[in-house]
């Protein structure tokens, strides 16, 4: 008797064996397949991917001194870019030409923090899951162009006239994508000193500052 | 006071700017408005216009910001399936070359050796009087055209129709032929019908991705993101196996690197190892696949006048596994340069079920004497496996131009295609005659030049006029010279519409202005099969023409005018509708003008308003009727060929005299010959000239210092260039390596014009030089 039921106990185990072994095997083999995403229509509301991201080892801006000796200036931040909105170029040299940047570029522009070698402070990048850095940023060579060209340079948004009442939240003057996470250039001692915010501790930034899309009016649709 | 109304509109702002200060001033004692505070609002929102990008076959959606008629901003379009918002350093800045100094914006014609400003209409019939006046004289095979993989879909069909449908000849042939066609007949001879089966959303559900000899992280850099955006989150895994260590290399988890040519032999060894280990996908390949052999020893074409022509023998598998046991891992290590055990890892890759994998290539492939071979041999390794046209699984041929698949390779214009089919095939020339209501007579059947013999016909005094649009062939083709030279006989009328004066603009007799990208409207079809359509964004400058209005203008002024019924207004719209007549039916069927107006592309086969993403598959593909899983119904038994495809040497090794192999390419800042990127200054900027990278090794044992100048020469020509060493990448012993797109630093001048027999596309990847002190 005793031995039967120690045998159909492991008959029992067995067959279980064979049962989870089979089903792990089957889903194995199943087809990982990703569904397409639903197309949204209305490119007008930014994707709010990376707003409140920060890395792990970040400045805490809000207990950071002003370093006004280090300070970068809107000037100088557009003036890396060949139009407001354009990726911004390597201003520096760069060890490893054949690295597509990851963690060479992100050592210092993911947390940011003083670089000794260049006596400032690293610009802290927006978006530091894109690794392939250099598929977009590319360091300058020569500063010779190869045939002169006159392509108009947009003038940038301006500081200081972006609210609409004389004491509400200014509202995002500028094209956010690719830049959600907007702490990365307006808090911290690399943020260019007119648009650092005054307060930093507050990371829901869009919670009182909004994208201007359109300028159109608010027009009720009429039914006829 | 008096002020316009545009004026009183910045007058309010400034009293409003001015009361808002006055109050912040009262409110906040000592408060200082900044200089640039004062400047002038911004003049409201741009206005973002969708379409295609311009530089490369990868077809990521953009949105161009346009203010007051000028594009001032690019961003990606986040709706866009291809690219979801990203875009690379050359796609960021594309509408910066519109504005430089130098652009073509008249038409040129050469008087006494200098070129007079003449207007476009005046040009135009100078074109269309000459090109008449040679097919009078020479007969219409004297005449040619040779345009684009960057010509737009309408474009390209224009081509097409003036010279098979109108005037009868089939001079004509496009610089796709230069990175296209060993794609294309790799495509044709394993499944019968050309283009991919799967699309890029393979990438997000692959365990493995496999790059044949390309940098994806430079070329195709959109593409390779979404890859480590995969590797990065959920383990997938990128295996690198070049001949030259790139950034692609740096960033993938494994590369592996091999000798020049004998990725034929690799291939062969890994269907060795999928038989050898019982990998086989037994049921796929009985049920789909046909094994066939074709002919050996096929030559390089370096001689004119080349003439091949394969013929398929059926082999039973037996033969097959026979025939590949010359291909142990063991025997093809010692030649390749690649260890039994990669050859081992990466055959285990493929012949686990349970791993997806997709292969990627473009141009190490394709631009190889054995182009059609290579396309052919990992077609073998996916068919064997089973492992194709499912999500996640399967081989995937890149394409370098924006329109390659578009315009080139569907719309055909290559010298042995039409519109739909071949010109050796009495239906397909029946079909277009119908559609473009010609007498099928004209169309005559057989092909004439390919694109290297169609310059060797111009050096020969063969062809007497030809007209260029949308290329740039005497810095692309190889050994330049001898085209160059052939270009400027006065034996030969040459016409080249372009947007920047170039190296081929330089031997014109006439020069028409093209428009560029975003001043005119048009269609291009991506790598995926996805057709893209984009409107005119700007007014192009002076008087630049969009090239398929100047061919129809050409075409009307020749007497053909009943042929080319398009308005100006709205030609694009109404020659796409003609040509979508050609691809009807579940097979290639394609989306609708006003789908395409609204969506950021549309893949084909497009049946019942739905793309189909993996082709030859019955889940997906509509096309599919023979009641299986799967049906390659581009051959007429419905099943796919393994090709028998041995290992034979390059056309030219190197030896004592020549010692390295040279091996030509891109960067990510150039778009090939770099006619538009130089004139981006943040590009030109990055990389404002061409270099020749050596093997650190090398250059000690020659002496060289970074940077140093280098004669580089070949058998063909020679070309100074600095050396770059351990910098953007990094070749094989033996080996250098060349970007091609600097016209002061003709590369191609030393490159050899051996091609493939079967597909005639041009071996760029590899000749003998040596590399001298200067």
């Amino acid at each position: 008797m005793k031995r039967l039921v120690v045998i159909s106990l492991f008959t029992l185990l067995f067959a279980a064996f064979i049962f989870v072994w089979n089903k792990s095997y089957e889903s194995g083999l199943e087809d990982a397949y990703i569904s397409l995403e639903v197309v949204n229509d209305n490119p007008l509301i930014p994707s709010e991917s990376g707003v409140f991201e920060r890395s792990k080892f970040a400045l805490d801006y809000a207990k950071m001194p002003v370093d006004k000796n280090h300070q970068r200036s809107l000037n100088s931040y557009y003036s890396n870019r060949a139009y407001p909105g354009a990726p911004p170029s390597i201003p520096h040299d760069i060890k490893q030409d054949n690295s597509i940047g990851e963690n060479d570029c992100l050592k210092c522009h993911q947390n940011g923090g003083f670089v000794q070698k260049f006596d400032a402070y690293a610009p802290v990048v927006p978006h530091p899951k894109m690794v392939n850095c250099r598929q977009c940023h590319v360091v300058e060579k020569t500063s010779k162009d190869f045939k002169s060209n006159s392509f108009y340079k947009n003038k940038p948004p301006t500081v200081g006239k972006n609210n609409a009442l004389l004491t509400s939240p200014p509202i995002i003057p500028h094209q956010i994508q690719m830049r959600e996470n907007c702490l990365s250039c307006h808090a911290g001692p690399s943020a260019p000193k007119e648009i650092r915010v005054s307060h930093p501790e507050r990371v829901n930034c869009r919670q009182c500052h909004v994208p201007k899309n359109d300028s159109a009016i608010f027009k009720r649709s009429s039914y006829e | 006071m008096y002020t316009s109304i545009s004026n009183r509109r910045s007058f309010i702002k400034k009293m409003a700017i001015l009361s808002a200060m006055t109050a912040a001033a009262s409110m906040f004692p000592g408060i200082v408005f900044a200089e640039e505070q004062l400047k002038d609002l911004p003049s409201g929102d741009l206005d973002w216009k969708k379409g295609p990008c311009r530089f490369c076959g990868v077809g990521c959606g953009i949105l161009v910001g346009v203010e007051k008629g000028k594009a001032v901003a690019v961003k990606g379009d986040p709706n866009c399936d291809v690219n979801k918002g990203l875009l690379c350093v050359k796609g960021y800045h594309q509408i910066m070359c519109v504005d430089a100094k130098d652009r073509l914006t008249h038409a040129l014609v050469k008087k006494n050796g200098t070129y007079v400003k003449t207007p476009i209409n005046d040009a135009l019939d100078l074109v269309a009087s000459k090109m008449k006046e040679t097919m009078e004289n020479h007969g219409k095979d004297s005449v040619a055209m040779y345009t684009s993989g960057q010509s737009t879909i309408p474009e390209g069909y224009v081509a097409s129709k003036l010279m098979k449908g109108a005037i009868g000849t089939n001079n004509l042939d496009c610089n796709a032929r230069l990175c296209m066609a060993s794609a294309v007949a790799g495509f044709l001879t394993t499944f019968g019908a050309d283009e991919p089966m799967g699309c890029y959303e393979d990438i997000d559900s692959a365990d493995y991705f496999i790059t044949w000899g390309n940098n994806m992280a430079e070329m195709h850099p959109v593409l390779f993101s979404r890859m480590l955006e995969n590797k990065n989150r959920r383990g997938a895994k990128i295996i690198d196996f070049a001949t030259r260590t790139s950034r692609s290399s740096m960033a993938s988890n494994k590369s592996i690197l091999f000798e020049p040519q004998t990725d034929l032999a690799v291939a062969n060894a890994i269907c060795y190892e999928i038989i050898n280990n019982g990998w086989v996908n037994k049921s796929f390949v009985d049920k789909h696949c046909n094994f066939s052999k074709g002919l050996t020893n096929i030559g390089y074409g370096t001689e004119d006048k080349f003439k091949f022509k394969d013929k398929a023998t059926g082999i039973s598998f037996e033969e097959y596994k026979t025939f590949l046991e010359d291909y142990t891992p063991e025997k093809v290590s010692q030649y390749s340069r690649v260890s039994v055990k990669d050859i081992k890892y990466l055959a285990a890759i493929y012949g686990d079920p349970n791993k997806k994998v997709v292969s990627y290539w473009c141009m190490g492939m394709n631009q190889h004497t054995r182009g059609t071979w290579m396309n052919n041999l990992v077609y073998n390794i996916h068919l064997l496996t089973g492992k194709i046209s499912q999500p996640g699984n399967g081989p995937f041929s890149l394409t370098g131009q924006p329109s390659a698949c578009g315009t080139a390779r569907e719309v055909g214009t290559f010298t042995h295609k039409l519109p739909k089919g071949v010109v050796m095939n009495e239906k397909h020339r029946k079909l277009a005659a119908k559609i473009w209501k010609v007498p099928y007579e004209n169309i005559p059947s057989k092909p004439t030049y390919h694109a290297t013999e169609m310059f060797r016909a111009v050096d020969r005094g063969d062809i007497k006029f030809i007209w260029t649009q949308v290329t740039n062939p005497m810095v692309s083709l190889p050994k330049t010279k001898r085209y160059t030279n052939g270009m400027k006989k006065d034996s030969c009328f040459v016409v080249v519409s372009d947007v920047f004066p170039t190296p081929t603009s330089d031997v014109a007799d006439v020069i028409l202005p093209a428009s560029w990208h975003i001043e005119k409207g048009g269609l291009y079809g991506n790598s995926e099969r996805r057709t893209q359509y984009w409107q005119k964004m700007v007014e192009g400058p002076g008087d630049t023409t969009d090239d398929a209005w100047m061919t129809i203008e050409v075409a009307r002024r020749m007497g053909y005018g009943d042929l080319f019924p398009y308005s100006k207004e709205n030609h694009v719209e109404e020659i796409f509708e003609e040509y979508r007549q050609f691809h009807e039916g579940a097979k290639h069927g394609m989306a609708p003008l006003e789908v395409l107006k609204k969506e950021s592309g549309a893949i084909w086969p497009y049946v019942d308003g739905k793309s189909t993403q993996w082709r030859f598959n019955a889940k997906y593909d509509p096309a599919c009727t023979n009641g299986e899983d799967f049906h390659f119904y581009g051959k007429p038994d419905g099943k796919a060929i393994i090709w028998q495809r041995p290992y034979e040497p390059a056309a030219e090794s190197p030896d004592n005299e020549y010692p390295f192999w040279l091996n030509t390419g891109r960067v990510i800042e150039h778009w090939h010959t770099g006619s538009m990127t130089r004139r981006i200054p943040v590009l030109h900027k990055a990389v404002p000239n061409a270099y020749v990278e050596m093997h650190p090794d090398d250059a000690k044992e020659l002496g060289f210092a970074n940077g140093e100048n280098a004669k580089v020469v070949s058998r063909r020509g020679t070309c100074v260039l600095p050396v770059s060493i351990n910098e953007r990448g990094l070749p094989t012993k033996g080996q250098v390596f060349v970007p091609f797109f600097d016209e002061n630093m003709m590369i191609n001048d030393v490159t050899l014009d051996a091609f493939c027999p079967i597909s005639k596309e041009p071996d760029y990847k590899k000749c003998a030089v040596r590399v001298e002190k200067v």
